[in-house]
């Protein structure tokens, strides 16, 4: 009892801090990365629901992030509908895409459904590349003007600032992990566990197999649909490798699997490691540091090619961790952290 | 007619490319069961192989498999047994995520060595071709590189067919426990077939390097046209991924054709999703259970 106890309160003091954050800190550059950081808690634990919860590990999450970004950023462009009433549009296309890659990918298992997976993102992507007139092909869609927020005839904000965007990408995540955890204690969560388990034994209970995996598929689309709107929304710019390509499936993935899959803070770990280390690569902070600490001559050789490089590389680094991550904690952090706590209380004992 | 004709051979001479691609992942997955998706990096490694031989030693690309065929063999038997090995009895996702991770890191390192940029080869014979008649012409370096795959997948299938280890490979590929109890040294039938399929992929990229621009992110394209020719063909038959090899070449040029060339990816992606509801065990597998 007081551990829950402990926990609630702990979990109010940090969103406490959180809604605080914003009147302490005014550095922009800051508040950017906490929003890019509240985006990928979004992403990590929508992708958690299908892929940790229900072991549908899908690498087409791009398919749903870019159909909420799109259909927003296109409706915002082409008709001028404020992107909070776009985004609705969005969402509800993306049901649709969802249930119908789900009635093709659901009838194949394992290797097969992420071969699938992959495959009906690649379309959309090229399609988004070839349907010049829809959807600006290879350009992208580039809006930058957001209408001002009003509630009856108050203008609440006018995105001048990050800080609106900071608020949103808290709810976005705050969204996210309550679904989740709503997800995790109801009787759905049992299900999905069940067939991650073992879907021949699920089947034999009762479960409509076919029907959890669809549920746990467009709640997980939908999750994410929002979070490719707000992505828009904030940058400005959508275009077809950003928003649809495989690397984002990749990195969305990657985010619940190094944190711990099938746990409720598991994403928002995996976040908190690969979100500030992918951006002090690519804003060069590495390369200042060594240069700094006097290790590595700005001028010289070698300091040049880390400054022009280094940036582009946040990738190798997903991969390096990808890698050590399933050879020696195929758990994730949360696993690892588990494991690690259940042997000291034994050697307590 | 010509098109028609033209698309029909093209197809076919890429097709050829294609099928080694293809063999090479067929094999891994036979007789590992793991799907590698890092084939395409690994192809990619190879085009950026021959691109190094090239440049700096002024070696011909289609001589240069000589010399890469071995390496990329070396280069495919250590990644089995460093990273590979230790997840054969994992879960289906972890293998798929570490060879996703190697692939990360190859093409990523690619890039931080060679920067982003396109490279091509440019050979006397890069862009001449000769007319067959009916205003249908053929390239020769694609001509050329379908001769080395056509010799290449026949000594493959002798190798596989006739000799001890082939013989090995293909048991271990079939039931990897009993082979085991046959004496068969099933560690080393993995590292051989690893070796193999990345030789192979290799050698695709050094055939293709005449033709295709080099650059570190080419792999994923190929990655994915990997799968689609295995899939077509069924999963771990190597005459399945030779067919699938070719008649993933004719579809992907006959759509440019007659589609567009922005679409042909799209036509091939849904051929694949169509085989994988349809007729999931490809053509030539046998069930999947």
């Amino acid at each position: 009892m007081t551990k829950t106890l402990l926990k609630a309160a702990a979990f109010l003091a940090i969103l406490g801090g959180l809604l605080a954050l914003p009147r302490f800190m005014d550095s922009p550059y800051a508040l950017h990365m906490m929003i890019l950081l509240f985006l990928s808690v979004s992403q990590g634990e929508s992708w958690n629901i299908l892929g940790g919860y229900a072991g549908q590990h899908s690498v087409g999450h791009a398919a749903y992030f870019g159909v909420g970004a799109y259909t927003t950023m296109m409706l915002m462009q082409a008709k001028g509908i404020a992107p909070w009433i776009g985004v609705w549009a969005g969402v509800a296309a993306v049901i649709v895409v969802a249930l119908v890659i789900g009635s093709i990918c659901f009838r194949l298992r394992g290797p097969y459904f992420v071969l699938a997976s992959i495959a009906v993102a690649e379309i959309m992507r090229l399609s988004a590349i070839n349907l010049t007139g829809l959807t600006n092909g290879a350009e992208g869609i580039l809006v930058t003007e957001l209408p001002a927020f009003r509630i009856g005839g108050r203008v609440i904000t006018d995105f001048m600032t990050k800080v609106p965007f900071y608020y949103l990408g808290l709810g976005l995540a705050l969204l996210t992990l309550a679904v989740t955890w709503g997800v995790e204690r109801s009787k759905l969560g049992y299900y999905f566990q069940a067939i991650r388990e073992d879907q021949d034994a699920a089947h034999s209970l009762g479960i409509h197999i076919s029907l959890y995996k669809n549920i746990g598929l467009v709640i997980s689309a939908v999750l994410t649909a929002l979070a490719g709107a707000f992505y828009g929304v904030y940058v400005g710019f959508v275009d077809p490798p950003t928003v649809l390509g495989l690397d984002l499936s990749v990195q969305i993935m990657l985010i619940a699997i190094i944190g711990g899959m099938g746990t409720l803070y598991g994403p928002v770990l995996g976040s908190l490691v690969l979100v500030p280390l992918s951006e002090a690569l690519r804003s060069n902070m590495i390369t200042d540091l060594l240069v700094k600490s006097g290790l590595v001559s700005a001028d010289s050789k070698v300091g040049l090619f880390l400054k022009e490089n280094l940036a582009h590389a946040h990738v190798l680094l997903y991969g390096i961790l990808v890698v050590l991550v399933i050879l020696f904690m195929p758990e994730g952090i949360m696993g690892f952290v588990k494991k690690l706590a259940s042997r000291r209380r034994k050697e307590a004992v | 007619m010509a098109v028609f004709l033209q698309s029909l051979i093209s197809g076919i001479l890429i097709g050829g490319v294609y099928a080694l691609i293809g063999i090479g992942l067929t094999l891994i997955f036979g007789v590992m069961r793991v799907i590698n998706f890092a084939h395409g990096d690994i192809l990619m490694v190879g085009m950026y192989l021959t691109y190094i031989l090239f440049t700096f030693a002024g070696i011909d690309p289609f001589v240069s498999v000589l010399i890469s065929f071995p390496l990329m063999f070396i280069f495919g038997g250590f990644l089995q047994k460093v990273f590979i090995n230790r997840v054969l009895n994992a879960v289906a996702q972890n293998q798929i995520l570490l060879t996703i991770g190697l692939g990360l890191i190859m093409s990523n390192t690619v890039m931080l060595i060679f920067t982003s940029d396109y490279k091509i080869i440019t050979t006397s014979y890069s862009s001449s071709t000769f007319q067959l008649g009916g205003g249908v012409s053929v390239s020769w370096p694609l001509l050329i590189s379908f001769l080395i795959t056509s010799a290449i997948t026949a000594v493959l299938y002798w190798f596989l067919l006739k000799t001890d280890t082939g013989q090995a490979i293909r048991a271990t590929a079939q039931d990897r426990e009993a082979a085991q109890l046959m004496g068969i040294n099933v560690k080393r039938m993995s590292i051989i077939a690893f070796g193999l399929g990345s030789a192979l992929a290799g050698t695709a990229g050094a055939l293709i390097s005449p033709t295709y621009y080099i650059f570190p992110q080419v792999g994923s394209t190929f990655t994915l046209k990997a799968f689609v020719i295995t899939v077509l063909g069924g999963m771990g038959s190597v005459v399945g991924a030779t067919l699938g090899g070719v008649l993933i070449g004719i579809t992907e040029s006959m759509s440019a054709a007659y589609i567009s060339s922005g679409w042909k990816d799209v036509v091939v992606f849904s051929l694949f999703l169509l085989v994988l509801l349809l007729k999931p065990s490809g053509l030539m597998g046998k069930s999947r259970t």
